[in-house]
């Protein structure tokens, strides 16, 4: 899914922000707040149970210069990963 | 510069508003300015004596309770709070149309939020200035 060869499964992110049980604009809003929070170059994983997260949030990564790694499906949510870039 | 969406909001009904929020997030979450310019039910919805009160859909209003029920479901905050985290989150400002206070008898420091008043041609040339201008 992401860009480079990254073992989600193994992943160990910097910040993991559950915004499961929220809907769109939920989670981006989540994301957004909790990025600031992660170090620069360090991961913050999002747990989102809404499907439109799959597709804003690789969105929003690239459109406000961070790196979306990929995500997992896990049982009614998935966990998504973006790095920060700046 | 991620560039500026403004909203020229004149209508006042939840349901219209949560568009509103929506779509006010979507712009914030990217780094966007957001501008929202309130005309007549805009300003009447953003009164704090109005705020919590105003319930009444524009569209198919015998599913009010149903819509409620479902906002809950899908974890959506009522439109005027997420607004307020907006505010927080990025640069999003309120404007007002005077005539629109002058006809509900109100100023700008009735309103929930309101950064300044302004006029038909500041908001003709806001929406022309930016990147996206939408109607609500």
């Amino acid at each position: 899914m992401g860009g480079e060869n990254i073992d989600l499964k193994n992943i160990k992110p910097d910040k993991t922000v559950d915004a499961r049980g929220t809907s769109c604009p939920g989670p981006i809003l989540a994301a957004k707040r909790a990025i600031t929070q992660v170090p620069v170059g360090g991961i913050l994983e999002v747990l989102s149970s809404d499907s439109g997260t799959l597709k804003d949030l690789p969105l929003w990564a690239k459109k406000v210069g961070h790196e979306f790694l990929g995500y997992i499906e896990e049982p009614g949510y998935w966990r998504i990963y973006v790095r920060r870039k700046k | 510069m991620a560039g500026k969406m403004v909203l020229i909001v004149n209508n006042g009904t939840p349901d219209r508003l949560i568009g509103l929020a929506v779509l006010a997030s979507g712009a914030i979450a990217q780094d966007m300015e957001v501008e929202i310019y309130l005309m007549l039910w805009g300003v009447y919805a953003f009164r704090k004596d109005i705020l919590e009160k105003n319930k009444e859909l524009i569209e198919h209003k015998e599913l009010g309770s149903e819509v409620e029920e479902g906002l809950k479901r899908a974890g959506l905050k009522p439109w005027y709070e997420t607004l307020k985290e907006l505010r927080e989150l990025g640069n999003l400002k309120v404007y007002a149309c005077s005539a629109a206070l002058k006809a509900w008898n109100v100023t700008k420091d009735d309103l929930f939020i309101a950064d300044d008043v302004v006029g038909a041609v500041e908001i003709v040339n806001a929406a022309r200035e930016a990147e996206v201008a939408l109607f609500i």
